[in-house]
């Protein structure tokens, strides 16, 4: 079966537009990061924020009273399929899935209500921010935007789950009935997420985040949405989405994505687009790229745009699939100069280049991996 | 029957088998408490003693006791830490293992809604009153949604890919009718399905705030219903393609033989009053499994005993099938949200293995508007070979299964 990607959309905090983002990255630009404070402290998180000016224009009446992980996840999902030139009339709509990706979801919504439990009790629970809180809301805005009437899916999981959709998606367009298939991701960002992640000691107090470093001092959060449309021609062909696994401990990750790379490895590979992002990861990521691919140039985007979780694997993709179409690669950000690893340090051409590998390990036990190509 | 080459445009390689279920809900712990529960028809809704309802309509919820959840996790490493969620999943997995060691899945699907909400209330509440968080990242670690999913799986030593599946009150129905489609394509042989979801303080109130649940009995499809009450649990089964599955001498329990979803994009919580969504997906169902609706002989419904989801329901059953009998089991047990569908479809199971229709309690009459075949109050003997279990949820995604008694 074939399984091609026809269009993609991107909201990050550098900006609401695939080329001009991927521009902004190959000049060696960060998002600036931004300080939200904690609401029973004193303490400063640094976050990477989808500025306003992005999503100007965006605005649609189904999303008035949504949360911002909604109004992300629309816009790049109604980019995805405008760049692919598709209009989505009812027939069209009758035969697109719909497979959203999340892993911390409506959280701004789910805490604010359940704040005014804890403060006012039961009866000033709001009834219009529960249902905002559910997981598939954003997908179900989208949905009626779209007039999708048929499989919506919304999976949960940790920073693989992007590519876990995108594997889901591969399988539900085995169905003939299926033309297209939008895959989402998306995060939304807040104090309280922050303050989890420093309680589990995955976050650093302010940029920079140094990837594959020793030290792993960390991550920074960031939110926005990442999307693809699949159809069964386009520009870039996704050879192989890898089903992936469960890893039980931090120090077995490394195995799991060794097997990955191996299978996705079959082929001649050109970059890796890896999911290092200043914790664990980075070193599971790093032993098994030495081991697998070791001449193979790799890139990470986090020290740029910073840890979208639910909406990273999409992003990785949507860096793919730019990195073969424009036969570059932008510099990773803040990485130290004696890694032995093959990075992209600087601005780096890679004339012919045809395949990649996009490797997602997750926080939460979960690692996953698909093989991208470009169309001659 | 032969092998069917398609079924509403989808690839059709293989028939798929129930080879092990396993389940955990306020029924019982295992298929036989369950099935000895439900041929009772007894009321398994308590008052809710997890946390303060005091404020709340609804005073009640189907429970599943502790003091027998969390009896044998001295058993599972690291088994203080986990939520209540993984020690169902873990009880419903071990169910299944115990019934199928040989079975290796490639792929475990899953719904679910909330994981392990109640330790983001702990977390959240003891930041708030600024409690210590020696806790906190026992809290953290075991809370997201995919968590009691591996914890499961780790302690079963399975490490197969998880698709966790939130499609709301749908999850658990999309969970198994996914699965069922990976097998039916031939693109996996064998797929663990189901789904899990514990009682919390958040979504009980959430569902409070809604007026959608009930200070009364849970009464579906009857004229006086006052809406849901919330309910727990956790349910696997475990899919195989047919052929394999014979080959290798594994029993089989039932088959799975269609799925059907659609999007109606109504409302956020409520379905279109037409019933449009939930008749698509039953139709879906039907196309899928190439049956005609004269071919079920039970319905289980998703029938939360709302007034808005009844009425959507039961026109849409009314005008598919005539005189089908049907059952909303919920109100025996609560509605479990992203269990619910996993749950219903060990009902349906054991509906099939045993020849009798489920009982729908707590019914006085019929809503004048829908004309239902209901099984009122007390289960029945009867003829089962098909059975239809909906689930429907917010955000307007409505799932259908069919299932059909095991040949063998």
């Amino acid at each position: 079966m074939s399984l091609a990607i026809a269009g993609m959309g991107w909201v990050t905090p550098l900006g609401h537009d695939v080329d001009s983002v991927w521009e902004q990255l190959l000049r060696g630009h960060a998002a600036s990061a931004t300080k939200i404070s904690e609401q029973f402290g004193d303490r400063l998180y640094s976050v990477f924020r989808v500025p306003e000016s992005a999503m100007a224009g965006s605005a649609h009446p189904r999303l008035r009273r949504a949360s911002a992980i909604s109004r992300f996840a629309a816009a790049a999902g109604l980019d995805a399929i405008k760049a692919a030139g598709v209009k989505l009339d009812s027939e069209k709509a009758e035969r697109t899935a719909l497979v959203f990706a999340i892993s911390n979801g409506g959280v701004i919504y789910t805490k604010r209500f359940y704040r005014d439990i804890v403060e006012a009790g039961a009866q000033k629970a709001s009834p219009l921010l529960f249902p905002e809180t559910v997981f598939n809301a954003p997908a179900s805005h989208l949905a009626a935007i779209l007039g999708i009437t048929s499989a919506t899916y919304t999976l949960v999981g940790d920073g693989a789950v992007g590519l876990a959709a995108i594997k889901m998606a591969e399988d539900l367009m085995a169905n003939e009935a299926v033309d297209y298939c939008l895959v989402v991701g998306t995060e939304e960002i807040d104090w309280l997420l922050c303050d989890a992640y420093r309680r589990w000691r995955l976050l650093r107090s302010a940029p920079p985040i140094e990837p594959f470093s020793e030290q792993q001092r960390g991550m920074i959060l960031s939110e926005g949405a990442g999307a693809i449309l699949l159809a069964r021609e386009g520009p870039f062909t996704i050879e192989f989405a890898h089903p992936g696994g469960s890893f039980t401990k931090r120090a077995e990750a490394g195995k799991i994505l060794k097997r990955i790379l191996s299978d996705l490895g079959q082929r001649k590979i050109d970059l890796v687009i890896s999911s290092a992002n200043g914790t664990f990861i980075d070193q599971a990521e790093r032993r098994a790229l030495e081991q697998v691919v070791p001449e193979t140039l790799v890139y990470t985007a986090k020290p740029a745009l910073g840890e979208s979780v639910g909406a990273a694997g999409l992003w990785q993709v949507v860096l793919a699939a730019q990195a073969l179409r424009h036969a570059e690669l932008p510099p990773v950000l803040h990485a130290h100069p004696g890694i032995t690893l093959r990075l992209s340090l600087s601005r780096t051409p890679m004339a012919g280049a045809r395949r990649a590998i996009v490797l997602s390990c997750g926080l939460n036990q979960q690692a996953a991996g698909l093989r991208l190509a470009i169309q001659c | 029957m032969g092998k069917p080459s398609s079924a509403n445009g989808k690839k059709v390689t293989a028939r798929v088998a129930v080879v092990a279920a396993g389940v955990v809900s306020p029924l019982g712990f295992g298929l036989t408490e369950t099935l000895e529960s439900l041929c009772n028809s007894r009321d398994c809704v308590s008052p809710v003693i997890r946390f303060s309802v005091e404020q709340c309509r609804c005073k009640t919820a189907g429970q599943i006791p502790d003091d027998r959840l969390l009896a044998s996790r001295g058993d599972v490493p690291r088994s203080r830490r986990l939520h209540r969620a993984s020690h169902m999943m873990i009880e419903a997995l071990k169910e299944v293992v115990t019934q199928a060691p040989q079975f290796k899945p490639e792929l475990t699907v899953i719904g679910t809604t909330s994981g392990g909400m109640s330790y983001g209330e702990d977390y959240y509440r003891s930041l708030h009153q600024g409690r210590r968080l020696r806790r906190a990242p026992t809290w953290i670690a075991n809370y997201p949604a995919q968590k009691p999913v591996l914890d499961a799986q780790e302690t079963f030593g399975i490490s197969s890919p998880c698709q966790v599946i939130a499609n709301a009150c749908a999850s658990g129905t999309n969970a198994i009718g996914h699965a069922f489609e990976c097998v039916r394509s031939g693109r996996y042989q064998r797929v663990l399905a189901g789904g899990f979801d514990a009682v919390s303080e958040m979504v009980f109130v959430g569902f409070d705030s809604l007026q959608a649940s009930t200070p009364e009995k849970c009464r579906p499809f009857d004229r006086n219903r006052t809406g849901m009450v919330l309910g727990e649990g956790a349910a696997i089964l475990a899919l195989e393609n047919l052929d394999l599955a014979g080959e290798r001498g594994a029993p089989v329990l039932a088959e799975i033989i269609g799925y059907g979803i659609s999007t109606d994009n109504f409302h956020i919580t409520q379905p279109d009053p037409s019933g449009v969504g939930p008749q698509q997906a039953m139709e879906r169902a039907l196309q899928s499994a190439n049956i005609s609706a004269d071919a079920v002989d039970y319905i289980n419904a998703h029938g939360t005993a709302t007034l808005f989801n009844d009425a959507a329901e039961g026109k849409a059953i009314s005008r598919l099938f005539d005189g089908v009998p049907v059952s909303s089991t919920k109100s025996m047990m609560g509605h479990s949200l992203g269990a619910a569908g996993a749950v219903e479809a060990i009902v349906c199971l054991l509906a099939l293995q045993h020849q009798f229709l489920p009982a729908n309690i707590n019914f006085g009459a019929l809503d004048d508007h829908l004309a239902l075949n209901i099984v009122a109050n007390e289960a029945r003997p009867a003829v089962v070979r098909t059975a239809l279990s909906n689930s429907f949820g917010f955000g307007g995604t409505n799932a259908s299964i069919l299932m059909r008694k095991s040949e063998a």
